[in-house]
């Protein structure tokens, strides 16, 4: 790939990119702006006068207009500046810093260990497709997709985590400080996050396995003689990167944000998940545009990532 | 891509993750030998800044990581002021309105950055006034200038004038390091109530200037706790070891042998607290995952969610533990210090006041026929667990005030009564108003909707006549019936001081909407009842008034009112503590000990 092809491509992408947050900020800040939940009498005491509904409608600036609103507020993220929480006054920059490793070391584990136990499932339902196996991998997949997250949770937390079942794991919460607590804090999420997200996994990367296992290439490395080991693990897998990546970039900002919503409220774990979730019961602007904003950052720095992964996997990408 | 390379970046990924997830692990792990007691509470404080400390979650928090000049004893009941910061009672003039209170020398904030060599200096009197006098600040966000909004000589004066913190208010004085002199418009017999409140709470000017907004999630008070760590999920608390030396002293708290007495409170007497090296507050709004945390010894001390209580309870009425949780656990089914209830929007011609007699007559026995059609109990037996206390009128059982033999007939279902209010003043299906039952988003919100309109239906009230108005935040919700956008506003009140004043408050004219009075409810004869008790102490006189001001509440059929949860409350039977869940509750954490165990 000529470098300075690579480059403009790069150029180009953020060049979309910008204008995507752009819209996606516009778009997220009109939303919360004209439905979003009003947060001034959460702030006022009781007996209010109109005195100081209108001083709290004032320190809040919903007595500016909207452009002006917008425009100060795109001015202070230009600069750095996020802002801080309406409700905890907290700085949000510090407030994300401090909860996103913890969202990782959260969903890192159950993404990862998800998406390989789908892959290694969907190869080998491929593998057998129509036969015992793939009906038996299809079939948990569906009873996987029909669980709800809430009930795989709860479920998951009765009998690991109470005397009711087997009580090895704590509850919730999150007090990691090595190795051992790490393990014994993240393994009842991770399983819930398998659990959810194995079924979707599973199907998607059967599908990747069967179109590659159909095609002309793995004849003919048939007909050379390759096991199926190599078939699987060299000649559909290598073919199959591009899907496969481009799925597991794109999801990243998903998983963070959304997939650890759920996660971090019912296991009280103070994550990005749950800092979204209490701004968006409280009505906390400042925090939940930070969190849109920065998630329409992670999925343009996705899209370059991707497509740069795609270009070296698949060189007629670049050629193209 | 190989599978050794697979697995080789899946361990390194997962490393990454511990390594991140430890880096900024904010607090230590407690030491085994400490001794830590962990706290479940169905909700978090927004903020842990004592301007804002506006709900019993902030409030629990802030009254322990701060001073106030006064609390509540541990064990009185009904509740008792004592002095806390505050030397003793204030002195009070003899026309009531200049109050003196002396401070305890030596008591010292904690050290901090804020101040200067980071070593806390003392709580001086300045302090007092300067924490208050935010309240007036528009630039702080406090929330409690409703307390004493003029009721201080000067005090809205002093806001008026730019709020110069250097020139304190004529009513709000330290005369000396030691002594604060209030001086108050007309006697409010509730003044040392208020300052007993989260609100109340001292803090330092150096503090807020330091840390502006970001107070909210530090605290540098003199309480007997400090911060160490706070987020939405959890509070950590550690013993403040400045902490004024103060011996408990039993009989002085409340003690009651025949109701204390098994609790091994004796443990305590004599002993300085607090006693807990360290308190954790875990936040757990899901009933569910705060059930499981407490049944699995995560947690000390849990509010039973009503889906449990067939699980807790051998009976309820008197209520019993069940036998197999004896051994281990303690429990309390104390009254909530509050009540539920729905208000009619007064301001709403077709169903409130109205200008012309007759339909204003009309409208009362439009009102008085949904309050008739109302089935307390069966909203007692499936939202509350057949545990709440129904009650006529606005005073709960928790005030000494509260009536038991009261005439119940506004909270005992007529349905032949309602409809012959209804037919006999012309009201129909076809002309009866549509009215907004508004509600913050949840399912049980939906379904004590749903059980309303069944209620109503039993009279003939059209379901599609009453529709629902949901709201995504309670934020909203409280906006929208603020504003006389719902026609009815049900929702709960929590005391901020145990007086009946504080509930009868709620129908004050002055306080209509957008204040505590959502219903908007006006009546001079309420009104004029209401002036005449506010500036009376608890008396024989003022109780009278008081009983008066309910009837007329129910007389108007003003709301559906009401019914005083029962909070069941179970904690380990290894700590030593009589737990407190109303908004003035928290001062029982600093008692809270670990009976002694048994030599090996």
């Amino acid at each position: 790939m000529r470098p300075l092809r690579l480059l403009s491509s790069l150029l180009k992408r953020l060049g979309y990119g910008l204008a995507l947050m752009l819209g996606v900020t516009l778009l997220s800040f009109t939303l919360m702006v004209q439905f979003g939940p009003d947060k001034t009498f959460e702030l006022l005491g009781k007996n209010p006068t109109g005195e100081q509904i209108a001083e709290v409608r004032r320190e809040l600036g919903y007595d500016r207009p909207f452009i002006v609103r917008y425009g100060a507020w795109l001015g202070s993220l230009v600069r750095g500046d996020l802002g801080a929480s309406d409700t905890t006054g907290e700085a949000v920059a510090p407030l994300l810093a401090r909860a996103l490793p913890v969202t990782l070391a959260l969903v890192l584990p159950g993404y990862l260990v998800g998406n390989l136990f789908g892959l290694l499932l969907g190869m080998l339902a491929a593998w057998h497709r129509g036969g015992a196996w793939d009906r038996l991998v299809l079939g948990g997949s569906v009873a996987g997709l029909s669980l709800s997250f809430l009930v795989i949770i709860i479920l998951l937390q009765i009998l690991l985590s109470t005397p009711y079942g087997l009580d090895l794991f704590p509850t919730r919460g999150w007090r990691v400080t090595d190795l051992s607590s790490y393990l014994h804090y993240v393994t009842v999420p991770t399983l819930a996050l398998i659990g959810v997200t194995l079924g979707y996994n599973t199907r998607f990367y059967r599908a990747i396995v069967l179109e590659e296992l159909g095609r002309e290439h793995i004849r003919t490395a048939r007909a050379f003689g390759a096991t199926g080991r190599e078939v699987l693990f060299v000649h559909v897998l290598r073919n199959g990167l591009v899907p496969i990546v481009t799925r597991l970039l794109y999801s990243i900002p998903l998983v963070v944000v959304s997939g650890s919503l759920l996660l971090e409220t019912y296991f009280g774990i103070p994550g990005v998940g749950k800092i979204t979730f209490d701004a968006m019961t409280s009505g906390d602007q400042p925090v939940l545009l930070a969190v849109v904003t920065l998630t329409a950052v992670g999925f343009v720095a996705v899209q370059v990532l991707a497509d740069t992964a795609c270009r070296m996997a698949d060189p007629r990408m670049a050629q193209s | 891509m190989k599978p050794a390379s697979t697995t080789k970046i899946t361990l390194a990924l997962l490393t990454l993750a511990l390594l991140a997830g430890c880096s900024e692990a904010p607090e230590s792990q407690p030491a085994p030998s400490l001794r830590t007691y962990v706290h479940a509470m169905d909700g978090a404080p927004a903020t842990l800044d004592p301007g804002q400390a506006s709900n019993l979650y902030a409030n629990t928090l802030v009254i322990n990581l701060y001073d106030t000049l006064y609390r509540y004893r541990y064990l009185a009941r009904p509740y008792e002021l004592a002095p806390n910061l505050a030397a003793d009672l204030p002195t009070v003039s003899e026309d009531g309105l200049t109050l003196t209170i002396r401070l305890k020398p030596g008591v010292r904030f904690i050290d901090d950055p804020a101040f200067p060599g980071g070593v806390g200096r003392e709580v001086i009197a300045q302090d007092v006034v300067y924490s208050l006098l935010r309240h007036f600040d528009p630039e702080s966000r406090a929330q409690g200038a409703w307390l004493w909004r003029d009721r201080l000589v000067g005090l809205d004066d002093w806001k008026e004038a730019g709020a110069d913190y250097d020139t304190p208010p004529e009513g709000l004085r330290a005369l000396d390091d030691h002594t604060l002199q209030l001086t108050l418009t007309r006697p409010y017999p509730q003044i040392v109530h208020t300052l007993a409140q989260g609100y109340a709470a001292v803090v330092p000017r150096e503090a807020v200037e330091r840390y502006g907004r970001e107070l909210g999630v530090r605290a540098v008070g003199s309480g007997p706790f400090r911060l160490e760590s706070f987020d939405r999920s959890r509070a950590v608390l550690v013993r403040n070891d400045a902490y004024r030396q103060e011996p408990v002293d039993l009989a002085a708290e409340g003690f009651d042998p025949s109701r204390d007495g098994d609790l091994g409170l004796e443990h305590i007497e004599g002993r300085a607290p607090p006693f807990m090296d360290r308190i954790e507050v875990e936040f757990i709004a899901e009933d569910a995952a705060r059930w499981n945390s407490y049944y699995a010894g995560e947690t000390h001390f849990i509010k039973v969610p009503v889906a449990q209580f067939d699980q807790v309870l051998a009976s309820r009425s008197p209520a019993t533990l069940a036998p197999e949780l004896l051994a281990e656990h303690r429990f309390d089914a104390a009254p909530e210090a509050g009540f539920v209830y729905t208000s009619f929007n007064m301001a709403d011609p077709n169903l409130g006041h109205h200008p012309d007699p007759a339909q204003a007559e009309r409208n009362r026995a439009l009102r008085c026929a949904m309050v008739k059609a109302f089935d307390w109990d069966r909203r007692n037996a499936q939202f509350y667990g057949d545990m709440g206390q129904v009650f006529p009128g606005v005073i709960p059982p928790v005030v000494p005030e509260f009536d038991a033999g009261l005439d119940r007939a506004s909270v005992t279902r007529d349905l032949e009564e309602a409809r012959a209010l209804l037919r006999e003043h012309g009201w129909t299906a076809e002309n009866l108003p549509e009215l907004g039952y508004g509600f913050p988003s949840s399912v049980t919100e939906r379904q004590l909707f749903e059980q309303f309109r069944s209620f109503m239906g039993d009279i003939g009230y059209p379901a599609d006549k009453l529709r629902p108005q949901v709201y995504a935040t309670f934020g909203d919700y409280y906006r929208a019936y603020s504003q006389g956008e719902v026609g009815l506003i049900t929702t709960g009140w929590t005391l901020d001081y145990p007086d009946a004043e504080n509930t009868l408050q709620l129908f004050y004219g002055p306080n209509a909407s957008p204040g505590a009075n959502n219903g908007s409810f006006r009546d001079e004869t309420f009104d004029a009842l209401y002036e005449e008790a506010a500036v009376l102490e608890p008396s024989a006189e003022r109780t009278r008034l008081f009983a008066a001001m309910n009837q007329r509440v129910i007389d108007e059929c003003a709301a559906i009112t009401g019914l005083t949860r029962s909070l069941l409350l179970l904690w380990n039977r290894d700590l030593v503590m009589r737990p407190d869940r109303a908004f003035v509750g928290g001062y029982a954490f600093r008692f809270v000990d670990r009976r002694p165990q048994p030599e090996p």
